[in-house]
């Protein structure tokens, strides 16, 4: 048994010694214009060790799971610890955490695993087709469909001994419409952690609906302008705020670097409405674990609260440099990638207004909708793409414009939220930070000012 | 293991399957990096990502499947995989055939550097050291946030049941360095400077230090600039996020045949500046993209597809070729073994001009020059839209102050036909185009 394999390798080792096996098994469907692209399955697998030995880290991976192979990959570890420590300033110490013996599975109703993969194909199949039949105006449009099956198993020289089973299920949507000599393009997600039961209570349908009318609805109309406004962020989008802005500032290692939150805890960095949470455990959300990759449990950890600093997240060693308990926010991609401190599912908690409330604060400015890539600085620039622009005056909607990307200070524009919808939705995403992984966010609408880079 | 056998056992095994056609591709990298973070060597890893993946047809139905694992059961287990994918798959009325086997051009030179090979861990530290020190030395308001450098040695096969077996290696060094400079109460923007070559002599870790530590202190005293539209001077990487992308995805000829593409129906026609030539080179000596053959083993070659400002050509792989009964122009891309292939660009090439870039700045009334662009990009309309970092305005041709919270939009079709003048200093990007900073007219400038 693989377990038995590590366990005997790591066994009288010297310093501290985790090794993480890992198994990704993929599936997926993508359908172009109504034509099948290809069906696509596999399998990736492989062990990989990190051994602190006198206050150095060094790292190696293997994909071949046997005795022989593991024993080198190990040692590799250790020589290349030993290798940098010269070169290292730092010598890193581990926060304690009580060694795990334990097991998680995701909550699975439907198993992929036991699927019929036909039924999968026709859901993707109809899914294009009623895409299609929405307007004339659509001319392409791809359906993908993803399950990613993980098996994880992380075991340590303290005798943590943890097997986890995490499921997620994913589909994404683009629809291109075309009109005369304009073109343009929508995409929506959905998904969840889970079984294919997500598909259930998050329908592809949804998402190849919100694509297909958005695409076709901004085929005709303008882009949005430029400059400064008030605007409210729809709750599916509010989430790239919090991982954006303040997400990547509030992981301790930037902390390190000089992030604008450095000096904040215990200090109003934001205005009262504002909770900003990290959840690890969020029911059905992106990034949930019960242990993180350097077996910590995971929990919740309030990053703002009530518009007060509260914690940064944490690794085991940047927790052990802080003083504080780890947050169990250290997660690698693969068993290639050593752990790195990154958000799991970062949300704003809601607050008690209707959108309309919301809408009808704006003397002039834009609801924005649909969410695109984004970008952070430690600084707090921070920068996220929106796809429609809903024009405000005087507290009521208006035309639909192209959306754009739209930029801030995140002091700033958490100063200015002065309101947060009563509303929530958690939304699947991937971050990518030196190496990727999959994440959550969430909120609820909210209201501030942001700067549109609009046209003029 | 030579990567032959795996493929050739995959192909063996799937037509005994009975598939009517099938394709295996094995690939085999090996990468070596080193992580700094917060100004320190973070951690260091050496990975090898060895797998197969097999594309099978049965009467017009596709199934892929891949594997990490490259016995012989399990390359068994995945070409009975993608076989039993294949018989639940509707068919694609639109699918012909695998390519043919064909003579392939001699290896392009500078694809595979021996030192770049040799390399180990320790060696790929120093080369970070050399980068840090690179900022460091250079100001002592410098501060290093992030960087990595990697070596990269790798091996792909590719063989189908027409007879096709392409076999090559290459080499690849990158790295990159994201850093800030601190004066007193203010923090610059940050830079990321980085650099992409194949052979160990072309590549400087000092220079991309330097450079990212020069623009981090140049940006410091930065001032906002009242909105205005003007003329952005795009620095090699914002040229290639803003102009060549929708560039690509516009002759890339899957986005043509399915609509996606504003081009369509437009070949022979005016769609840039007549100062715009731009190719796909597959074949060019030292490119990053550069190899004899392409994803389904095709010949690679130099494909024409904007002369003069005028559109003259497109990008196939040999399913969208079949469509039209043309031959594929080599350019089916695979970003690993465990995905099929899709249309990309091989070495995208903009035909360098005459001016360095100070006489480019020399030529701007009112404008900005823009170094880093964080921002969307629609390829398909064009439209863009995000931060200009490192960005400074400019007046009477001559470099003002660095600009904050400044943001740039506009169209990037628009933009490639306001192309005022191309520069001559060229270098590759991570989209794997080769380009020089180009001069545009007519940018949105926005600011707070």
């Amino acid at each position: 048994m693989i377990k038995d394999l590590l366990e005997r390798s790591i066994r009288n080792s010297r310093g501290y010694v985790e090794m993480r096996y890992h198994k990704r098994d993929t599936f997926s469907v993508s359908v172009k214009d109504g034509e099948i692209d290809a069906l696509n399955s596999g399998s990736v697998a492989g062990v990989c060790s990190r051994v602190l030995l006198e206050g150095s880290f060094g790292f190696s991976s293997t994909t071949v799971v046997e005795k022989e192979n593991v024993d080198r990959m190990l040692k590799d570890a250790y020589s290349l610890a030993r290798a940098s420590r010269a070169k290292k300033k730092r010598r890193v110490r581990l926060a304690n955490v009580e060694p795990a013996r334990d097991e998680f599975e995701t909550l699975v109703k439907v198993d992929p695993r036991k699927a019929d993969r036909l039924e999968l194909v026709r859901m993707v199949i109809d899914t294009n087709r009623e895409i299609r039949a929405s307007s004339k105006s659509i001319v392409s449009d791809t359906v993908r469909l993803g399950v990613v099956d993980d098996e994880l198993l992380f075991v340590s020289s303290e005798g943590a001994e943890i097997g986890q089973r995490i499921v997620r299920c994913l589909g994404v949507v683009t629809a291109i419409a075309r009109e005369g000599g304009n073109i343009a393009s929508a995409v929506d997600y959905v998904g969840e952690e889970g079984g294919l039961e997500a598909f259930k209570k998050t329908p592809l349908i949804e998402a190849g609906k919100t694509a297909a009318e958005r695409a076709a609805k901004l085929v005709k109309v303008e882009t949005a302008p430029g400059g400064t406004y008030s605007v409210v962020l729809e709750d599916k989008i509010v989430g790239l705020l919090a991982h954006e802005a303040v997400g990547h500032c509030s992981e301790a290692d930037s902390v390190y670097g000089g992030s604008f939150l450095a000096d904040k805890i215990g200090k109003r960095v934001a205005s009262e409405k504002v909770t900003l949470v990290d959840d690890g455990r969020f029911p059905g959300g992106f990034g949930t674990m019960k242990y993180d990759d350097e077996g910590t449990p995971t929990g919740k950890t309030a990053v703002i609260e009530k518009g007060v600093a509260r914690s940064f997240l944490h690794s085991r060693e940047t927790a052990e440099h802080f003083k504080v308990v780890p947050t169990g926010n250290a997660r690698a991609w693969d068993f290639e990638f050593d752990p790195i401190i990154r958000m799991r599912n970062t949300y704003i908690e809601p607050g008690r207004y209707t959108l309309e409330e919301l809408v009808e604060g704006v003397k002039e400015g834009f609801l924005l909708k649909g969410g695109l890539a984004g970008q952070a600085d430690f600084n707090g620039e921070f920068m996220f793409g929106t796809q429609e622009a809903v024009r405000i005056r005087n507290g009521r909607l208006g035309e639909s414009l192209r959306g754009v990307t739209i930029s801030g200070n995140a002091f700033e524009v958490l100063k200015n939220t002065d309101a947060v919808g009563r509303d929530f939705a958690m939304q699947i995403g991937m971050c990518g930070k030196e190496q990727q992984n999959y994440v959550g966010m969430g909120g609820g609408s909210l209201r501030t000012k942001l700067l549109l880079g609009g046209m003029r | 293991m030579r990567l032959a056998e795996p493929a050739g056992l995959a192909i063996k095994y799937s037509e005994k399957l009975g598939v009517d056609e099938v394709e295996a591709f094995a690939q085999s990298v090996r990468t070596s990096e080193v992580v700094i973070e917060r100004g320190e060597i973070q951690n260091e890893r050496v990975k090898t990502q060895r797998g197969i993946g097999v594309r099978v047809i049965k009467k017009k139905r596709l199934g892929f499947a891949f594997t990490s694992v490259l016995s012989k059961e399990s390359i068994e287990q995945m070409c009975r995989n993608a076989d039993s994918l294949a018989s639940v798959s509707p068919p694609n009325p639109d699918w012909v055939s695998l390519p043919a086997a064909a003579k392939l051009p001699k290896t392009p030179l500078g694809t595979f550097d021996a030192d770049t090979a040799d390399m180990k861990a320790d060696d790929v530290l120093k080369l970070a050291l050399k980068g840090y020190e690179g900022a460091k030395a250079l100001d002592k308001r410098v501060a290093i946030d992030e960087g990595k450098f990697s070596v990269v040695c790798g091996e792909a096969a590719v063989a189908n049941s027409h007879g096709v077996e392409a076999e090559g290696r290459g080499t690849l060094l990158y790295g990159y360095i994201i850093c800030a400079a601190k004066d007193k109460s203010e923090v610059s923007s940050m830079t990321f400077e980085y650099d992409i070559t194949r052979c160990l002599k072309d590549f400087s870790p000092e220079r991309i230090g330097r450079v990212a530590a020069e623009r981090a202190v140049a940006s410091l005293g930065s001032k906002a600039v009242a909105s205005f539209t003007g003329t952005a001077l795009l620095d090699y990487d914002v040229a290639s996020d803003i102009l060549l992308q929708p560039l690509a995805a516009s002759v890339n000829a899957d986005n043509i045949q399915r609509g996606r593409s504003l081009w369509a129906g437009k070949l022979g026609e005016e769609v840039a500046s007549e100062k715009l030539t731009a190719a796909d080179d597959g074949l060019m000596p030292k490119g990053i993209g550069s190899s004899s053959f392409d994803a389904e083993g095709v010949p690679s070659q130099k494909t024409r597809v904007i002369t003069d400002g005028e559109l003259v050509g497109f990008l196939h792989n040999s399913f969208t070729a079949n469509k039209e009964k043309r031959h594929s122009t080599g350019n089916a891309f695979r970003e690993g073994y465990n995905v099929p292939p899709r249309i990309s660009v091989s070495n995208l090439v903009v035909k360098v001009g005459k001016k360095r870039l100070d006489d480019l700045i020399a030529m701007v009334d009112k404008g900005i020059i823009v170094k880093r662009f964080s921002g969307n990009v629609h390829p398909d309309s064009g439209e863009f839209s995000g931060i200009a970092k490192q960005a400074s305005y400019i007046e009477k041709g001559e470099v003002k102050y660095s600009l904050k919270e400044t943001m740039i939009s506009g169209n990037s079709f628009q933009a490639l036909k306001n192309i005022i003048e191309i520069g001559s200093e060229t270098r590759p990007t991570m989209f794997q185009a080769y380009t020089p900073p180009i001069l545009v007219d007519k940018i949105n400038v926005v600011s707070k």
